[in-house]
């Protein structure tokens, strides 16, 4: 179990980029790719993409973000990157379904944005929970799902 | 202690625990507390209830653990407000407690009793724990609330009971390994401590990092 209590920079930080670039050519830069949510974890334990048992335990203070480095030394280093996110894009029929739907979605804590008339669901957990919920409208055409990625 | 290392330099786990009304959270945390501090983490608890402090009186009296690391928010309406849309009371409670109580390693935080769409915001807790219980019906596993499917871990409480109320355990842990794919779930009884001692493992090895 490797222990990582601070955050040092980021990636893109003068004093640090370089040095991530030289030890990416070692191929020595090991990523944790989390979920926007588990991002507000202060204390979590994560497997890096090379396998490294990693513990996280930050201050209250400081926050995960994409592209903060956990590690740097003269032999690897560990950087955090925050997963895609994937959004469900959603059509009401028509404004009586869409005001419905806006209703549902806050009753349901979703978390949404809006672009024009469609409504973009986050998916955050299996895609069928949010499908299933939707089901009613999408049935009788109150709202038609246009993509989910 | 092993962990002293990480505590210093950080602040005490957090640790939610929801569920619905009576299913055992009160009675898990009086388990927990002789169990974690027997490992050298020091514990201390914020109880959310609605416009009484009974879970926080009753852990004070319990003995188990210094009545000062208790505290009480009253969470007046939703108990899920307190912890989901706006846990500003309770990361307030749990900060007063960390600068206190340097030593504490984990601050435990029940929720008011809520029904299974009740979540925790990760503002809050860096991990939660959901409580169910046997007496309750066994098909609520099968009735996917957000509680049962999201928590990090969740907790199938009374199992002594189910035999008395026709409960069925192995359908309930196939249905609840079924909405939660590969995360963990216990069972416990927390009248006579069964399972607790998997809890406290599950929680050294995800957020105290001591084994
Ligand atoms: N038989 C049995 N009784 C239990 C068990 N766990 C808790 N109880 C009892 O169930 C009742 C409710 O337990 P609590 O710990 O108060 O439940 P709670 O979830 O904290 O309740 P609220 O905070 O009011 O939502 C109490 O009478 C406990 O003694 C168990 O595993 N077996
Ligand atoms: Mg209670």
């Amino acid at each position: 179990m490797m222990t990582l209590t601070d955050i040092i920079g980021f990636t893109t930080d003068e004093n640090i980029s370089g040095r991530l670039h030289d030890l990416s050519h070692s191929n020595d830069v090991e990523y944790i790719v989390l979920e926007r949510e588990n991002t507000l974890r202060k204390r979590l334990r994560v497997t890096g993409d090379k396998g490294t048992d990693c513990a996280i335990a930050l201050s209250r203070d400081q926050k995960l973000e994409d592209g903060c480095v956990l590690h740097l030394d003269d032999n690897r280093a560990i950087v955090l990157r925050m997963a895609q996110e994937h959004w469900l894009s959603v059509k009401p029929a028509d404004s009586a379904a869409a005001v419905e739907l806006g209703y549902f979605a806050g009753n349901l804590h979703w978390r949404v944005r809006f672009d024009g008339d469609i409504m973009l669901i986050a998916i955050e957990g299996p895609i069928d929970f949010y499908l299933g919920r939707l089901q009613p409208y999408l049935d009788d055409g109150r709202a038609r799902v246009l993509s989910d990625e | 202690m092993k962990s002293e290392k990480i505590f210093k330099h950080t602040s005490p786990a957090r640790v939610g625990i929801g569920g619905p009304v009576g299913s055992g959270k009160t009675a898990l945390i009086e388990k927990l507390i002789p169990t974690l501090e027997a490992r050298g983490i020091e514990v201390a608890v914020v109880t959310n209830d609605l416009v009484t402090k009974e879970d926080a009186e009753r852990l004070k009296r319990s003995g188990l653990i210094d009545p000062d690391r208790v505290r009480a928010v009253e969470t007046g309406a939703c108990p899920h407000t307190a912890i989901r849309e706006d846990p500003t009371l309770n990361i307030q409670a749990a900060d007063d407690l960390a600068a206190e109580f340097p030593s504490v390693g984990i601050i435990i935080i029940e929720s008011g009793g809520d029904n299974l769409a009740s979540t925790f915001s990760l503002d809050l807790v860096d991990y939660w724990l959901f409580v169910i219980d046997t007496a309750g019906g066994d098909d609520i596993p099968r009735k996917k609330g957000p509680g049962i499917i999201r928590s990090d871990l969740l907790v199938i409480n009374k199992i002594d009971l189910a035999p008395l109320v026709g409960s069925d355990l192995e359908l309930m842990e196939k249905d609840a390994n079924e909405v939660r794919g590969d995360r963990p779930m216990v069972m416990t009884n927390c009248a006579t401590g069964e399972g607790i001692v998997a809890i406290v493992n599950q929680l050294s090895r995800d957020v105290l990092f001591d084994a």
